[in-house]
Parts: C-alpha cells; sequence; structure tokens
C-alpha cells in the first residue's frame, strides 16, 4: 500500500511542478493522436458513408474488411507498418520508421476501420428517404450526404471518440513502429504508454502513476466534451447565454 | 393551352416487371394533378421520374422551360431539379429547429442570410406556426411535421410540387387540417403541383385534374366531377368506390336513349350502343331520389317501386338499402331519412334521371 500512496503523492507533484519531461510527453501524445485521428476521420467517414449509400460491386468485401479491422490488434498493425517501413521494406526508402510519422500511420490504420464501422452502422439506420427529401429540396450529391451525416452527428461523435480512445490507449503499435525514443540525435516518439511500460520496467513507480492519471485524465476529460458535444450542450451553452443577455436587455429596455 | 408539363411514352421497368406505361398526360401550368391509383400501381416512380430523382427505361418529358428529359445536361437537369420541389408520405424532417428546416432548400441555394430568415419567417407566419420556430422539429406531432415540409418546399416557391401522399400517414381529423393548409398554400401561391394518393375522395376538392392511373396505366383523365360521374370502365368505377356498379342489357336504342334491363327491370339512359349489347351501369347513391306515395309526375324517366333492405348511417347520411327487383344503394340526408321514417321493409318508388345513369 505504502509503495502506491508514494506513487500517488509522487505523481500529483509531477504533475503540478508541470515537471518538463511528463509534459513534453504529453503534449507529444496529443499531437500524435489527435492528427491520426484526424485522418482516421477524414478517411474513415467518407468511407462509411460511400457503404452505406451506394451499392457497388465488392461491396460486401469492403464492409467485411472494415468490419474486422475493427478489432485489429495493435500488434499486429504495428508489425505490418514496421515490415513495411523498415529499411528492407517496400517504403524503407522513406525513412520513417521510428519516426512521429511512423506512429500516426499506424494509429491511422487502427482508427480508421473503427471510425468508418460506426460511421456504416449509424448511416445505415436512418431513414433512406432523407437523402431523396434532400435531394428533393435541391441538394446534390454529395450535399445529400452531408446532411444525412449531420442527422447523425451523435453516432459520428461516438466514432470519433471511439476512435481517438483506442488509439491513445494502445502501446504495441506505437512501441513497435516509434521505438519510444527521446534521444537528441533522434526523432521523439515517446507516447504516454510507451513511457509508462518504460518506467515500469525500469522500477520508476512514481513518474508511471503520474503519466498514466495523466492518460486517464486526458481520456475522461476529451471524451466528458465530446459528449457534451454530442448532447447538444455545449453547443447549447453560448446560445443560452445570448439568450438571456437579451433578454435581459429587453427587460432594461422596458423598464 | 400549352402544356406545363407533358410526358409522352413513359415506360419504365424495374427488376424486369413493367411498372410505368403511359403514352401521354400533361399538366397545365398552374393546375393541380391528382394521380389517383391502388397502392403499387406505379404513382409514386411517376413523381421520382418527374423530380429528376430516377431516370425511366425511356419517356420524353418536356419542362415548362422547353427543356426535354432527354438531352439535359448536368447544369439543366440542376436548374430543374432546383425548381421543384417533394413531400413524401411520412414528414421526413430534419434534426434540426422548425425554422432550420424550413430554411435548408433556400440556404442550398446560396440565399443571403437575411433573406433566408425573412422568407422562412414569413412562411411561419403563413403555415400559423410562428411559434414552433424554435421548437426541436422531431418534437412536432405528424401533422404539424407535414405542415412543416409543407413549408419548407413551399418557401423555395417552387415552379412545380410534386405531393407523394402527403395525408397518408396522418389520422383523419388531423388529415382534413393539412389538406386545408395544402389546399390554401399551393392555390395562394399559384403554385403547379401533382398529388398522388390511393384515396380519391382526398383530393376532390384540392384537384382540377383527376388521373386515374392502374398497373401503370393511366385509364382515365379529367376533371374530378367528370371522371366521377363518368368514369370510363368498370375498373375506374370500382376504384372509385361506385356502390351501384350493375350488369346490364341494352334492349333497344333510339337517338341515344336507351332502354337498359337489369335483372329483368328497364330502365331509361342515355347510351349510344345497340340493342344486345352487354353494358355496365353506374348509378350514384347521391342521385336517387326516395319518394314515399308512388310515382308523381316528375321528369325522371324512371320510376321503379323498391322496398328498403336496411338503413344505416355514415356521418350526417343516411345509406338506404333497396331492392328494386336487383339491389341499389341510394344516399339520402339524415334528417329526411328520419322525417320520412325510413326503415327496413318500408315500400316506397326509387326516381332516378334518365341523365344520372351512366352506362358503359
Amino acid at each position: 500500500m505504502g509503495d502506491i500512496w508514494n506513487g500517488l503523492v509522487q505523481a500529483f507533484k509531477l504533475i503540478i511542478h508541470l515537471d518538463p519531461y511528463v509534459m513534453k510527453i504529453t503534449l507529444f501524445t496529443l499531437f500524435v493522436c489527435g492528427i491520426a485521428t484526424f485522418f482516421g476521420m477524414l478517411l474513415g467517414i467518407p468511407l462509411g458513408s460511400a457503404l452505406a449509400v451506394y451499392r457497388f460491386r465488392g461491396r460486401r468485401l469492403l464492409i467485411t474488411l472494415v468490419n474486422a479491422g475493427m478489432g485489429l490488434p495493435p500488434v499486429v498493425v504495428g508489425l505490418f507498418v514496421y515490415l513495411f517501413l523498415k529499411r528492407r521494406g517496400p517504403l524503407g526508402f522513406l525513412n520513417w520508421l521510428y519516426t512521429p510519422t511512423a506512429i500516426i500511420i499506424a494509429e491511422i490504420v487502427l482508427a480508421m476501420p473503427l471510425i468508418a464501422g460506426i460511421t456504416l452502422a449509424a448511416l445505415q439506420n436512418q431513414n433512406p428517404k432523407i437523402r431523396l427529401q434532400a435531394k428533393s429540396l435541391g441538394a446534390g450529391e454529395v450535399r445529400s450526404i452531408i446532411t444525412l451525416l449531420r442527422e447523425t452527428r451523435i453516432s459520428l461523435i461516438a466514432a470519433v471518440i471511439a476512435g481517438f480512445g483506442a488509439i491513445i490507449s494502445e502501446v504495441g503499435a506505437a512501441m513497435m513502429v516509434g521505438g519510444n525514443l527521446t534521444l537528441n540525435s533522434q526523432p521523439y516518439t515517446r507516447t504516454l504508454t510507451t513511457a509508462i511500460v518504460l518506467e515500469v520496467s525500469k522500477g520508476e513507480s512514481e513518474t508511471a502513476i503520474a503519466l498514466g492519471i495523466i492518460l486517464l485524465a486526458i481520456t475522461v476529460l476529451l471524451v466528458w466534451l465530446m459528449t457534451l458535444l454530442q448532447q447538444g450542450s455545449l453547443l447549447n451553452y453560448p446560445t443560452r447565454i445570448a439568450r438571456s443577455l437579451v433578454s435581459r436587455r429587453k427587460k432594461e429596455e422596458a423598464a | 393551352m400549352t402544356a406545363f408539363i407533358s410526358i409522352e411514352g413513359l415506360r419504365h421497368f424495374y427488376e424486369g416487371r413493367q411498372v410505368l406505361d403511359i403514352d401521354s398526360l400533361a399538366i397545365g401550368e398552374g393546375e393541380i394533378l391528382a394521380v389517383v391509383g391502388p397502392n403499387g400501381s406505379g404513382k409514386s416512380t411517376l413523381l421520382r421520374i418527374i423530380n429528376l430523382l430516377e431516370k425511366p427505361s425511356s419517356a420524353e418529358i418536356t419542362y415548362w422551360n422547353g427543356k426535354k428529359l432527354t438531352g439535359l445536361d448536368r447544369g439543366e437537369r440542376k436548374e430543374l431539379a432546383g425548381q421543384m420541389a417533394m413531400i413524401f408520405q411520412e414528414p421526413i424532417l430534419f434534426k434540426r429547429s422548425v425554422k432550420a428546416n424550413i430554411s435548408y432548400g433556400l440556404k442550398i441555394r446560396g440565399v443571403a442570410r437575411h433573406e433566408v430568415d425573412r422568407r422562412a419567417s414569413q412562411m411561419l407566419e403563413r403555415l400559423d406556426m410562428s411559434d414552433f420556430a424554435s421548437r426541436e422539429a422531431l418534437t412536432l406531432s405528424g401533422g404539424e411535421a407535414q405542415k412543416v415540409t409543407l413549408g419548407r418546399a413551399m418557401v423555395l416557391e417552387p415552379r412545380l410540387l410534386l405531393m407523394d401522399e402527403p395525408l397518408a400517414s396522418l389520422d383523419t381529423p388531423t388529415r382534413k387540417l393539412v389538406r386545408r393548409d395544402i389546399a390554401r398554400l399551393v392555390k395562394d401561391m399559384g403554385v403547379t403541383a401533382v398529388y398522388v394518393s390511393h384515396d380519391y375522395q382526398e383530393v376532390l376538392e384540392i384537384a382540377d385534374k383527376l388521373a386515374i392511373i392502374f398497373a401503370g396505366k393511366v385509364l382515365q383523365v379529367g376533371k374530378p366531377s367528370e371522371v366521377f360521374s363518368r368514369p370510363a370502365s368498370d375498373v375506374v368505377a370500382e376504384f372509385l368506390g361506385a356502390e351501384n356498379l350493375l350488369d346490364g342489357e341494352v334492349a333497344d336504342c333510339t337517338e341515344g336513349l336507351a332502354r337498359v334491363r337489369i335483372q329483368g327491370v328497364e330502365l331509361q339512359a342515355p347510351c349510344e350502343m345497340p340493342a344486345g349489347s352487354t353494358v355496365k351501369v353506374l348509378i350514384h347513391p347521391e342521385d336517387i331520389l326516395i319518394m314515399m306515395d308512388g310515382p308523381e309526375k316528375s321528369s325522371a324517366r324512371n320510376s321503379l317501386p323498391a322496398q328498403i333492405t336496411g338503413v344505416s348511417i355514415i356521418g350526417a347520411l343516411a345509406k338506404i338499402g333497396l331492392d328494386c327487383g336487383f339491389p341499389l344503394i341510394a344516399y339520402v340526408t339524415l334528417a329526411s331519412s328520419e322525417e320520412l321514417m325510413l326503415e327496413a321493409g318500408k315500400k316506397i318508388t326509387a326516381v332516378i334521371k334518365a341523365t344520372s345513369i351512366h352506362v358503359m
């Protein structure tokens, strides 16, 4: 018990003092996962939409692949990205192995099918006439799909939460293609998860616990923000405030 | 009158089955055309084809701007589609406020924001729904929702409004209200419209022209009253819910007036068919007069002694079952039914003008 308690106390000290080592890892993780989630959305939402809306040859196969992709083991994804990026691999000439780019690629591969799969499921649950209605009011092909996506925004945000949650918490792929590097001569590739693994193996449980708390806090905070967005209250705050201001001014004018 | 839209040789196949086979159908400017037929007769497909949402197997449609369906380029297609709006059986609203729903089409067309706001507010006022502006659209009742979809279409000031069974998902009292709103708005704004329904009664008041469609074919087009009183065929008559559609035979025919024999009883009716033809005879129940004390002198050609077989009450009307050698149904107002004390077993005389009998 004493160890855990000590660890917690030390961890809070590290966080409160904005320990540079801890901060750098945290910011780096946010950066990598943010970009990967962004590209995951950029690819996943159109892919999921296309699979939901259009009928074409090979659609079923693609859906199977996407669904399978939703449960990809990160270590295996890491392994494949590694095989492609290693010096003698097909993309070895890019020299991307053990760089942030490599981590981002692996995380996109992990997040994209999750986002596409949830988008697909959500759109298929919608009334197919929504798109017809939008078109009959003058919407073009793309606009009609955007309207449909807007109708599904709750599920879309859930898709993004799932994608982000999956990649910020995984360690296998980030470790394998990133290398957990911090030396000045090399690209920086240490994420919260890879750092925790390292600190524990070094016996530095305070740092590990501090990083663990931060990881948890980031996850909870972001998921909470997205939930607010999803349930509409985040967007409602500004309008509510504006409304109350307007009504107050009216009252004052009346008085 | 040159047609606003004319459809020629429309054939459409779906999964190898022919769903539409229309030689010609025209809609005049400002006209409300009701297309009525049973479910699965191809009505909705017709609307989607006009609306450019579906491509027909073959057809020539000439639109109001003189553009023809075959040979529309992308830009022309978009322009035409932008001048049409459609409302569906179930009110499909978007997950936003009522006002945002009304604004949808205007925003797509790139109308300036204040103009969108002005026109949407104006439309809400016309619909008597200003208080609903900021309501979440998905919380509306069926009738309110359908009014919003109507407003969302009409705010675009379309050249052509297409309505696909707009009342079918509503309950009876709501149906009346929404129908009134549709009629008012469409007529006030002078919009040309096509109204599809499986229920002819729904469109009688609204439609300027009625097309009866069956299994993809247009069987009859005309003013509703014309179609109703002079159906082109027994299929149409039966579909229009004709109560008295009888089999008969022309006994003789002189100068357009025939004696038609129905189960041994003879009726006089206008007819151009030679003696011996088997015919269908249509008598509208409202056109049958019931008299108590034998046939008085009247201009009516047909007076039939009859016995009442049953009386049932439908709203403000009494439906009187008669046996006058063949079964016949008559409608009288509830008040006169009570005054005459009509009841089963009573003997009366049924009087029918020759011109109220339609022989086909």
